[in-house]
């Protein structure tokens, strides 16, 4: 067990998550990963530039003394002369604003009256301007953890950078169609109590941060950069954690490496896969921005902060709907995961239940999906519970209903018409009679196929056992 | 509330429920204050929603020195570079985002230390303008400190320009200079030079190395080959133009072909074409007429726009295709023909194409054939901007009916009689 009191531990996190819609300064679209096959290469070389101080930043003389030859390929899909460093930035994509102010509300923040982009100097050729765009819409907000509020010093709104494909001695190729896309950068404060606690604070920022429904899904989208120190040892970044679950094992590895070794400088380390950690560069320093000048300063005004509607967060809306409508907690955090507007259903279906139409959603799309490996789409299961609703077939023909759309596109509603009780009942009577020695499960098997979709099983049980009485 | 703090003093802001630190940004105003806080990040808070600013840190007097000291090369020749203004050249102020002008060679070594080792530089400032807002007197100026730097025995001048007007200025001093001794290579930037990715150094450093290493004699331009930071070209001065708002390479030949096509990182050049290099003494003629202008053909064109040149001594026709302006029998065509023909009394007009690669042609159309007739002069395949550079000095340093003559003979390379295949 580590006591991390003890150890003076202290950890922050740093968390990068990419915004859907259009790229922050160009009119391309936000693809982060483009399927066509670049059309366009050209090679590059970044120069180190003195800072304020007339000193070349620590990180750029780094990058530099490694002198290395940038390749950038590109799609003209997914960018343009922006990209390519070859036209001034463009206006700010407002949405990509409204989403960053929406997140720093939801987090709390005090946003900023006027918002001024900078330029990040970056000079191991991931921007091909040799900086990347920033600005700091939020700041000074919280959130509750299961350990107590942790602050939120800053909300950022920044350009993600290009992709690294590959890497040669002197060499290095990097493919452009993420660059500029929209990036949302939140840093905590270092009021992280232990390894377990990272994990949690991350996981509750990105729930706040999906809740927003204009976020990237999926790999690479969120980035979760971890900084640690401990007494007598200097901060320490880790970055690139494929999973928000290796975040603690992580931690962990570092605290026992940092214990065996000596005080080094502060620097940025890599997370592997197998929880441990490498050298990657030194900690960049902090004489690396100034004003971007191709971009006006935006004013913030209190009628654009009032005119932001926040979304109801996603932890909210499940509990909501699982006490509204008495579903159990994984369907609930599934309706919500697929973005599903379950109450607008409710409303829609009167006649069945919630927790049935939360389980055609679920997990009977998942089940079909699986087995006949097509899409179920949600105007399928619309059309199908509408058939249920109106009464037009019963509650298991659901089921079969999908299947038919999905494998013909249609169906046949006569197929599953419901027929009368009187002449099933009749029928379980006659067929009783015939066949003495059969059980209850054959006797049931027996009827549901005869009157496949037509009957509702509960109610087939119900007579069977009426009559089976002696 | 009183001011007690001044741009770059470090103080804390006091709002209603939060704290900011940081220095005090130029940029404030009394509606804004805009802060750089400790992690590098600007913002700006109203006026009205601070409560109180304690003063932390009057600003301290930066003296930022180059630690740079240069030593003279006695086998490397002696380049000189003038600065007219444009981003090369420059320098962003970190603290205020403004951009600072650097014309101390050793300032210039610093950011390009490359140069060190292709010559002895030096730095000599003339005018801190954006091209764009050139007058002729600014040539004159710079024609006088260009023959201060031929007779100090230098082995070359570099230039540095805006980009915006570089091709009229590229112009004018191949007209206003016969027999030079030296190359003068101007040089711009299309990206400024606080950026990693800037074009300035490639294209200040290739011009350098051209000029150390080569025969040539004359004017040049060296800019960007491509996109890519390899190649830089050495353009024509009087048959290339900028014909993009932003790209590296946004200087094109037209109608012509490159001078030259230089690398210093591969460590060589290759000539295209020989400079004149005609015998004789280098002088200097550069007065220039002001009344000279030019007028764009365009649909729906008024003869009030014509008349509004009355009085001037020249004026370049940038017209359409093969050199036409709207001269036909309706009404507003034919005022626009009769103003162009009083004028053309006392005017030297001189018909271009907005096509910009081509010769003009006014024999193919009756049009045309009229314009000759009102003795509107056909500019053959000079760019606009050349024919208009080249009027205001003729009209400056010829008499008029010289100038008629002179107007569409090659005199310095402005116009070609054979154009090849060569088109963007």
């Amino acid at each position: 067990m580590i006591n991390y009191k003890e150890l003076g531990f202290k950890a922050g996190l740093e968390i990068h998550q990419q915004i859907e819609g259009r790229k922050l300064f160009c009119h391309c679209p936000a693809l982060v990963n483009d399927e066509n096959i670049p059309n366009i290469k050209f090679k590059r070389k970044l120069r180190a530039i003195a800072g304020e101080t007339g000193e070349i930043d620590q990180a750029a003389k780094f990058e530099m003394s490694k002198d290395k030859e940038i390749t950038y390929e590109a799609c003209s899909s997914s960018s343009c002369l922006v990209e390519y460093d070859e036209e001034p930035p463009h206006e700010l994509n407002k949405e990509a604003l409204e989403i960053a102010l929406q997140i720093s509300l939801l987090m709390k923040c005090k946003i900023v009256d006027s918002i001024q982009f900078m330029r990040k100097t970056v000079v191991d050729g991931s921007n091909v301007s040799g900086f990347q765009r920033t600005a700091l819409v939020g700041t000074d907000g919280f959130i509750e953890t299961s350990k107590g509020k942790v602050k939120i010093e800053t909300v950022c709104l920044e350009e993600e950078a290009a992709k690294k494909i590959k890497e040669e001695n002197n060499s290095i190729t990097y493919r452009l169609d993420r660059l500029g896309v929209g990036l949302i950068e939140i840093a905590t404060h270092p009021d992280i109590k232990d390894a377990e606690h990272a994990k949690e604070v991350a996981s509750i920022i990105g729930m706040i941060l999906r809740s927003t429904g204009k976020v990237k899904r999926g790999i690479g989208s969120i980035r979760q950069d971890v900084n640690i120190s401990i007494k007598g040892h200097s901060r320490v970044e880790i970055k690139g954690f494929q999973d928000l679950r290796n975040i603690p094992k992580t931690i962990e590895n570092e605290i026992h490496r940092q214990n065996k070794t000596k005080d080094e400088l502060p620097h940025v380390r890599k997370a592997n896969p197998d929880f441990t950690t490498e050298y990657l560069r030194p900690m960049p320093g902090s004489s690396r921005m100034y004003p971007e000048t191709d971009i006006n300063v935006i004013e913030i005004t209190k009628e654009f902060i009032d005119s932001i509607k926040l979304p109801e967060l996603i932890s909210e809306k499940t509990m909501s709907i699982k006490e509204k409508y008495n579903i159990n907690d994984n369907l609930a955090r599934e309706l919500i995961k697929m973005g599903i507007d379950f109450e607008s259903f409710v409303n829609e279906f009167p006649k069945i239940k919630p927790d049935f139409i939360a389980n055609v959603l679920v997990e009977m799309k998942k089940d079909i999906q699986t087995r006949n490996k097509k899409e179920v789409t949600m105007q399928m299961i619309q059309n199908a519970l509408s058939y249920y609703n109106e009464g037009k077939i019963g509650k298991d023909a659901v089921y079969e209903v999908l299947v038919d759309f999905v494998l013909k596109g249609d169906t046949d509603l006569s197929k599953y018409k419901q027929i009368d009780e009187s002449e099933i009942e009749k029928y379980i009577k006659e067929f009783i009679s015939k066949n003495k020695a059969l059980t209850f499960g054959a006797l049931m098997g027996e009827i549901m196929n005869k009157y496949k979709g037509k009957i509702d099983g509960k109610k087939a049980s119900e007579l069977l056992k009426k009559y089976l009485k002696p | 509330m009183a001011k007690k703090y001044s741009t770059l003093d470090k103080i804390e802001v006091d709002l209603k429920d939060n704290v900011y630190r940081g220095i005090v940004m130029p940029n404030s105003d009394s509606k804004t204050l805009f802060l750089k806080l400790e992690s590098g990040y600007n913002l700006g808070i109203l006026s009205k929603n601070i409560k109180k600013i304690k003063l932390i840190k009057k600003v301290s007097k930066n003296k930022t020195q180059s630690s740079h000291k240069i030593k003279h090369n006695n086998n490397l020749p002696l380049i000189s570079i003038l600065h007219t203004g444009g981003t090369i050249a420059s320098k962003v102020d970190y603290n205020t985002g403004g951009v600072i002008s650097r014309f101390e060679p050793e300032e210039l070594i610093g950011m390009f230390p490359e140069l060190e080792k292709i010559a002895n530089i030096e730095s000599i400032f003339i005018s801190n303008i954006f091209s764009e807002n050139l007058r002729f007197r600014d040539y004159k100026k710079l024609a006088d400190a260009i023959e201060k730097e031929i007779k100090k025995g230098v082995k070359g001048i570099i230039i540095g320009h805006g980009t915006d007007t570089l091709h009229y200025t590229s112009a004018a001093l191949s007209f206003m200079f016969d027999h030079l001794p030296i190359p003068i290579i101007l040089v711009g930037s299309q990206r400024s030079s606080d950026r990693g990715s800037s074009d300035a150094a490639l294209n200040l450093i290739n011009a350098a190395y051209f000029i150390a290493n080569t025969p040539f004699k004359g004017v040049g331009i060296c800019m960007h080959k491509n996109i890519e930071d390899d190649s830089c070209l050495i353009l024509p001065p009087l048959k290339t133009r900028k014909l993009h708002t932003s790209r590296r390479d946004a200087f094109k030949v037209v109608n012509s072909n490159p001078i030259a096509e230089v690398n210093y990182s591969k460590n060589k050049f290759i000539m295209f074409s020989k400079s004149e290099n005609e015998q004789g003494t280098w002088k200097v003629k550069a007065k220039f007429e002001e009344k000279v202008g030019i007028l764009k053909v365009y649909p729906n064109l008024n003869s009030k726009q014509i008349e509004s040149f009355k009085g001037y001594k020249g004026l370049i026709i940038e017209g359409t295709g093969l050199g036409h302006i709207s001269t036909d029998n309706s009404p507003e065509n034919k005022k626009i023909f009769n103003t162009l023909k009083k004028l053309s009394k006392n005017c030297v007009i001189v018909m271009t194409s907005q096509c910009l690669f081509g010769r003009v042609n006014l024999n193919v159309y009756s049009t045309g054939r009229d314009l000759l007739k009102i003795g509107i002069i056909p500019g053959e395949d000079m760019l606009p901007e050349t024919a208009y550079i080249k009027l205001a000095w003729l009209l400056g340093n010829y008499k008029k009916q010289e100038v008629r003559q002179m107007i569409s003979k090659n005199l310095k390379g402005e116009i070609n009689k054979r154009l090849d295949l060569e088109f963007l």
